[in-house]
């Protein structure tokens, strides 16, 4: 008998167990993130793959006059997706927290329906909907705004940061949603009782109170919108290029997969550093007790 | 929480705008399939349910759709048994290992999937792995791997750990103890994560496009229409999937809503 | 009720998580269908004693011997023991009736007797209409009878309760006290009862093991670790003993005394050889309760006495405490338990009173 406290003698706890439920994450996520970091430097040209290690990709990116700028833009735009995602997001949560009853989970059930639509389905949707026929245009026409339709809307960055905020939206609503739904109604009757009114209450007591949710639901749009190139490229056209876009052409019309790779490093470190960010302002301060 | 009900009422028209600004772009499709397409454009004035018999005669969409299936039956099973062993190796104690294992597993949900898939197109490639359905299926079940895990651990953790003992106390073996005491409690959180995992890969696009072979699934069957201008079957087709994919919603909901009580 | 036979021993049992040591060579010896209770605070070991006898932890070092044989290597599993367990580990999904014959289904017992044997069990604690029942459906008290009635289906040698009646409210929980040892009178079978409260543990068991920091602190009956409290932490454990502390003196005719700020004391000695082997001018504490104090001479041959003024009387409904301050060589005070009556107790704050007690009710406690 082992001197160590002893374990009931489930199955779990004998080796040949452990080491198959090791086995698949280490096979199927850990060496291919492995091969996929490797990858990044190596080189290829011409077709012709060079193993020897190499920080030419990465030299590449910060040097060529292309990749740095479309980083940049990709996160500004995928900033005002989150900002506008939490714009929207913010009242439709502070909305439903407020219900009661059964009618606050269906309606927040209803909000999350959308995101088990078909993505691709949804993006084509809109693509249409911003297109020169569609329904926004038809809009602006029958409301006398403008004269004949607009081609603004689709095919270039604004058709990106629109399709990307409306596909997102939920994603924004529910962190906000959950952080709301933690702040006790005695607070909100305490912070009256004291004499506040209801915009100073919310002011000090429960937009503070739900600021990590929101930084959390911030982070949590930037990091899929910017990991996002499928909307990019349906809805970008020609001017509305981003850095995924750029990362998956890699593998497709250029294929360069050494400089794909290391394009993908960096889309992580961006990744990265914005959920430490998120992490970082987002702990929730009152639950350090 | 507020009781100022002009308020209120601003709240619920922002809320009900934000609705149709969801929904639109689901219904928008759903309602043209009803109606004859001229030139791209859509004639309200000409209702007809000619979008789906042209589905239901379209091979490649037939067949795209039985590989959806496959990929999303397999990858739930796959990720059941997988999420199933981690989540009881994670709680059977404490150690850095488990910990590991945990971070391992979130990886893929943290990472935008565009690495995922990359990471993989470049591992089989490494290992001569050839790319086809077996590949998607592994693609989805890494994918949803994190979110059935983290389910199940979740339904877990919130049994009392002297349940178990009680189990070993009155004789049970390990497997009884998992058969009778674990199992019975856990079915409703699998369902829930099986299904919730079915509608993740039902609808998984970017990995699937990288890992894929010449094998089609819905998603990047329907990618692959759209880039090339559309077809009315697409719409038909979108209402078809919408159906499918609110049965799925609402068995998910059925079985991971927290029960009122136990038994009757 | 028990015999002499022994059942289960712990020899120079340790336990340590990490660096805290959390039991010190436990001895303790547990007799075939004796009810022995382990009391102690939160934190003293007690429910680590009873995690490695059901198995649910391993000893750091030292031996659980069953029939005198080591049952170390026996995963709990195959321990003949079972555990009624705080939170009771009922299992939400099954039926009460279900819940009570797990343990003879998965001995794979024929469901016919499984099916007797419950019907049996239910019956014993009064549940025979509960069967059908969920656990959810039940009351605290109805769980934990069932909780009982499981635990006793597979005829195990000893039963384990893990504060059994913690959760229960004041009433329901001194039921209860009566119901465990009607039970265990009526099946013959050996209890090992842990709690923290010393009402619960004199009310119950044959003996009690007092636990502290992870020592055995006294090992006896409740007459004994009541009357003879065998050190400080035992005294001041059960009820507000009055510790005066001093240094012993001559033994004389069955009688040690102490010479203590209160004066000379006499105190009587026996079943306490450590206080009667112990040094002359040794340090101890002579220990006499507040109901041992008497307003009268009491008439017996060897009695203590002092005198004192009433500093504060509280009203308790049956009895009354009042303080007691003693004009000593250091001030000193006493409590004193009095019978309440309507027209109050037989003294006032302020007022002088002479106080008695017997050489029997005065015990030596050493340092």
């Amino acid at each position: 008998m082992s001197r160590r406290r002893f374990k009931p003698a489930t199955a779990s706890s004998h080796w040949p167990a452990t080491g198959a439920v090791f086995a698949f994450p280490i096979a199927f996520i850990l060496l291919p993130l492995a091969a996929f970091l490797a990858y990044s430097f190596f080189w290829t040209e011409q077709g012709v793959m060079s193993y020897a290690l190499t920080l030419r990709n990465y030299a590449r990116f910060f040097t060529d006059p292309v990749f740095l700028p479309v980083l940049r833009q990709t996160c500004v735009l995928c900033l005002e997706v989150a900002f506008l995602t939490v714009l929207a997001g913010y009242p439709v949560a502070y909305f439903l927290a407020s219900l009661r009853g059964r009618i606050r989970y269906i309606l927040l059930m209803l909000m999350l329906v959308p995101l088990l639509m078909s993505y691709v389905i949804k993006i084509y949707a809109i693509r249409s909907i911003l297109g020169g026929h569609g329904a926004l245009n038809r809009a602006l026409l029958w409301l006398g705004l403008i004269d004949e339709p607009l081609t603004v809307f689709v095919f270039n960055l604004n058709a990106v940061l629109l399709t990307l905020t409306v596909l997102l939206i939920p994603f924004a609503v529910l962190p906000i949603f959950l952080s709301l739904e933690r702040i006790p109604r005695s607070l909100m009757d305490a912070s009256a009782d004291l004499g506040a009114s209801a915009t100073q209450t919310f002011m000090r007591v429960i937009l503070p109170l739900s600021l990590p949710g929101t930084i959390t639901a911030l982070t949590f749009v930037f990091v899929l919108a910017i990991g996002d190139f499928l909307t990019p490229q349906m809805v970008g056209g020609q001017s509305g290029f981003t850095f995924g876009r750029i990362i998956y052409s890699q593998f497709g019309t250029a294929f360069n997969w050494p400089f794909g790779a290391a394009l993908s490093v960096i889309l992580a470190v961006v990744v990265i550093a914005a959920i430490a960010l998120g992490t970082i302002f987002g702990r929730d301060r009152s639950a350090l007790k | 929480m507020t009781r100022d009900s002009r308020g209120n009422w601003f709240l619920a028209g922002f809320t009900l705008l934000v609705f149709i600004l969801l929904y639109g772009p689901i219904f928008v499709p759903i309602a043209s399939s009803f109606f004859a397409l001229k030139q791209g454009v859509v004639n309200w004035q000409q209702p007809t349910t000619l979008a789906y018999v042209t589905l239901a005669s379209n091979e490649g969409i037939l067949v795209a759709l039985r590989n959806t299936m496959i990929v999303g039956v397999s990858a739930v099973v796959c990720s059941l048994i997988l999420g199933m062993a981690s989540a009881l190796y994670f709680n059977s104690g404490r150690s850095k290992g488990r910990a590991l294992l945990q971070f391992i597993i979130f990886l893929p949900f943290l990472m935008p999937p565009i690495i995922t898939g990359l990471a993989l197109l470049i591992y089989f490639r490494e290992i001569d792995f050839d790319r086809s359905l077996v590949t998607v299926i592994i693609g989805h079940t890494v994918f949803v791997l994190a979110l059935v895990y983290r389910t199940l651990l979740v339904r877990l953790q919130s049994l009392s750990r002297s349940l178990v003992e009680a189990s070993y106390d009155l004789g049970a073996s390990g497997f009884q103890t998992f058969r009778y005491v674990l199992l019975p409690n856990l079915t409703s959180a699998m369902i829930g994560a099986g299904v919730l995992a079915f509608a993740l890969s039902f609808d998984e696009t970017m990995i699937t496009l990288l890992v894929t072979g010449t094998d089609n699934t819905l998603p990047t069957r329907l990618w692959a229409m759209m880039r090339l201008g559309f077809t009315p079957d697409i719409n038909a087709l979108v209402a078809v999937i919408l159906a499918l994919t609110t049965l799925m919603c609402l068995l998910a909901a059925r079985y991971l809503m927290p029960r009122e009580s136990t038994g009757t | 009720m028990s015999t002499d036979k022994l059942l289960l021993e712990l020899k120079a049992v340790s336990k340590s998580f990490g660096s805290t040591n959390v039991l010190a060579h436990i001895d303790l010896a547990v007799r075939d269908g004796e009810f022995i209770t382990i009391l102690g605070p939160s934190g003293s070991g007690k429910t680590t004693i009873l995690r490695m006898i059901g198995g649910f932890e391993s000893p750091s070092s030292g031996q659980i011997l069953l029939d005198g044989a080591d049952i170390s290597p026996l995963p709990i599993n195959k321990r003949p023991f079972n555990t009624v367990f705080q939170d009771y580990a009922l299992f939400p999904h099954m039926t009460v009736a279900a819940n009570v014959g797990y343990g003879l289904k998965v001995r794979g017992t024929k469901n016919a007797e499984i099916t007797d044997r419950v019907s049996q069990a239910l019956a014993l604690v009064q549940l025979a209409d509960f069967a059908g029942r969920y656990p959810a459906q039940l009351s605290g008290g109805q769980r934990q009878r069932v909780a009982l009635a499981r635990a006793i289906i597979c005829r195990p040698r000893l039963i384990l309760l893990d504060e059994p009646l913690a959760a229960l409210d004041v009433e329901l929980r001194r039921h209860m006290q009566l119901f465990l040892k009607d039970i265990q009178r009526e099946i013959k079978t050996t209890f090992l009862f842990v709690t923290h409260d010393q009402e619960e543990a004199i009310a119950m068991a044959d003996r009690i093991c007092v636990m502290n920091a992870g020592h055995i602190q006294q090992l006896g009956s409740a007459h004994e670790v009541y009357y003879r409290p065998a050190n400080e932490f035992v005294a001041r454990f059960f009820g507000d003993n009055n510790l005066i502390e001093g240094r012993l003196q001559e033994t004389v005719d069955g009688i040690r005394w102490i010479e203590t700020p209160l004066g000379r004391l006499a105190c009587a000695i026996d079943g306490q050889a450590g206080v009667a082997a112990a040094s002359l001018g040794a340090r101890a504490f002579a220990a006499f309760r507040p109901e041992s104090l008497s307003l009268t001479p009491t008439g017996h041959a060897s009695e203590n006495a002092t005198r004192g003024c009433i500093t504060a009387l509280s009203f308790a409904g049956a009895h009354t405490l009042a303080n007691v301050a003693v004009d000593a060589a250091e001030p000193l005070s006493l409590r004193l338990r009095l019978p309440s009556r309507v027209e109050g107790v037989a003294v006032t704050p302020g007022m002088i009173v002479d106080l008695y007690w017997r050489a029997v009710e005065c015990r030596l406690v050493l340092v």
